[in-house]
């Protein structure tokens, strides 16, 4: 088992946006820089915040504070609806900036991506990295504007890259190697590393391991045999050291949305509606990924924080509203009473030109397959909901799209 | 949530277009009651699709208050769809 650190040049970059959201909207709006801002999903005093500004962090606001209890703390606190246009336009500019030092550039989120520079060209690679993590901090603010600012990590793989962008905010840049390894890790807390929550934490305390260092100094055996009971444990012995084995490309696994109910007293059609449109949309984001399904979940949460779910497996894979909606619906009806939050996924995904397979009903999905396509073609060429099902004509002013936190495949 | 009010107001715009961060800059605008506005600082400018139209949202301030105003690609035409005096 390798024993030793990885020495090779630190090749990996991790960028990633200052309090994305709240940044963007202070360069959009000149008035509100160096003031605490915080962006929210919807305009109601109980919702929660889902960034802060750094001026609002300063004064104990945090992300995932109820507005009412941020706005008790400061009073000045300005929230501000979220803009998913404008922040996909930011990522857009980010991710050219990056793509033009290296062709393996790997979103991670819509505010953070790697850039891996081992394949870079020489004239790339010759510039050092250091200099062209400033040079991209420096681009952000000529090419979207003066109030952007990004921390950057530099190391030998993903996971200290990571680690290294998030020592100094905001605006920093850090580099990670071998050499100062064990300092940094000294200053950390267990938590403080990605990946570690608090379930590692407790297995990771439970056999005597309790700071990053001590995580560090454990053997190999130790992390895989004891600690994870598995090959994760090798994987952490690897990637303190530097070495790379978060490099592998995720498979959509899922298509979903959810929805917090905009009240809570809402008659069983209304919830309905509602869930025809989380239908729709899922739907829409699957076709647009040439995608089909087989499988669809739905859950509910009620008031008591009860959590219900139920779902199907078709035998025959679709991809239109109405399909979903069906399943949905007849799964939805043994969901309970007083809910609070909706969700509907679909899963076993497929390619939409696997559906080739004949069928009893074959006249009648050619119909189907016919009018959503004519719906869909409607859709992009005049704006998406253009054409929606009549039972969820006026639910758009309420289950509006949001921005996907973890995830760029809807960017 | 905040004072920022939402219209739909078409406007004369005197804009430059030439290479740069934004590309097409607002220098001024008029109102419909005749009232000019001069942009001291454009914050951000980016595209919303509405289907395959494409609108350029211009988020501008002219210090004393912030405005939202619209390019339509299409129709060439130029709206005031937001403004807040106050946050």
């Amino acid at each position: 088992m390798v024993d030793e650190y990885n020495f090779e040049a630190p090749l990996v970059m991790h960028i990633d946006l200052n309090s994305c959201f709240a940044s963007i909207e202070q360069q959009s709006r000149p008035r509100l820089r160096n003031r605490p801002v915080a962006i929210v999903n919807r305009a109601t005093e109980h919702t929660a915040l889902v960034t802060v500004s750094y001026e609002a962090k300063a004064l104990g606001v945090q992300p995932l504070m109820r507005l009412h209890d941020a706005r008790k703390l400061v009073p000045s606190l300005v929230a501000l609806e979220s803009d998913p246009a404008k922040y996909r336009y930011v990522y857009k500019k980010l991710l050219a900036i990056m793509q033009d030092y290296s062709a393996h550039v790997t979103m991670k989120s819509i505010d953070e991506g790697i850039i891996d520079f081992h394949q870079a060209p020489v004239s790339v690679q010759s510039k050092g990295l250091e200099a062209i993590g400033y040079e991209i901090k420096q681009r952000l603010k000529d090419e979207v504007g003066v109030a952007m600012r990004c921390n950057t990590g530099i190391a030998s793989n993903r996971f200290l890259a990571k680690t290294a962008a998030s020592l100094n905010k905001p605006d920093g840049l850090d580099v990670i190697t071998p050499d100062n390894l064990k300092q940094v890790l000294g200053g950390l807390k267990l938590t403080d590393l990605t990946g570690i929550a608090s379930r590692n934490k407790a297995r990771l305390n439970a056999v005597g391991i309790f700071t990053p260092l001590d995580f560090l100094a454990a053997s190999e055996e130790t992390l895989r045999r004891v600690v994870f009971k598995s090959v994760d444990g090798t994987k952490w012995y690897r990637r303190l050291r530097g070495f790379e084995v978060d490099d592998v490309e995720s498979k959509v696994g899922r298509v979903g949305r959810q929805y917090v109910l905009e009240s809570f007293d809402l008659t069983q059609d209304e919830v309905l509606q509602r869930l025809h449109h989380l239908c729709e949309s899922v739907g829409w984001r699957m076709r647009r990924q040439n995608l089909a399904a087989r499988g669809v979940y739905v859950y509910a949460k009620a008031a008591d924080r009860q959590y219900w779910h139920a779902c199907q497996v078709s035998p025959l894979p679709f991809y239109s509203n109405q399909a979903i909606y069906g399943i949905a619906r007849r799964l939805f009806s043994g969901a309970p009473e007083g809910i609070r939050e909706i969700g509907v996924h679909c899963y076993e995904l497929t390619s939409m030109e696997s559906m080739g397979q004949m069928s009893l009903f074959a006249d009648e999905l050619a119909r189907e397959r016919a009018v959503v396509a004519a719906t869909d073609d409607i859709n992009e060429r005049y704006g998406e909901r253009t054409i929606v099902s009549a039972n969820t004509i006026d639910t758009g002013i309420y289950v509006s799209q949001k921005i996907p936190f973890g995830s760029t495949r809807y960017l | 949530m905040n004072d920022e009010l939402v219209l739909n107001e078409q406007i004369d715009v005197v804009a430059l277009f030439r290479p740069g961060r934004t590309m097409c800059e607002p220098i001024k605008f008029r109102r419909r009651n005749g009232r000019e506005i001069v942009v001291t600082e454009i914050g951000l400018r980016h595209p919303r699709a509405h289907g395959r139209r494409t609108v350029h949202v211009f988020d501008v301030t002219d210090g004393s208050a912030d405005y939202r105003i619209e390019f339509d690609a299409e129709s060439l035409t130029w709206r005031l769809t937001r403004e807040a005096d106050k946050w």
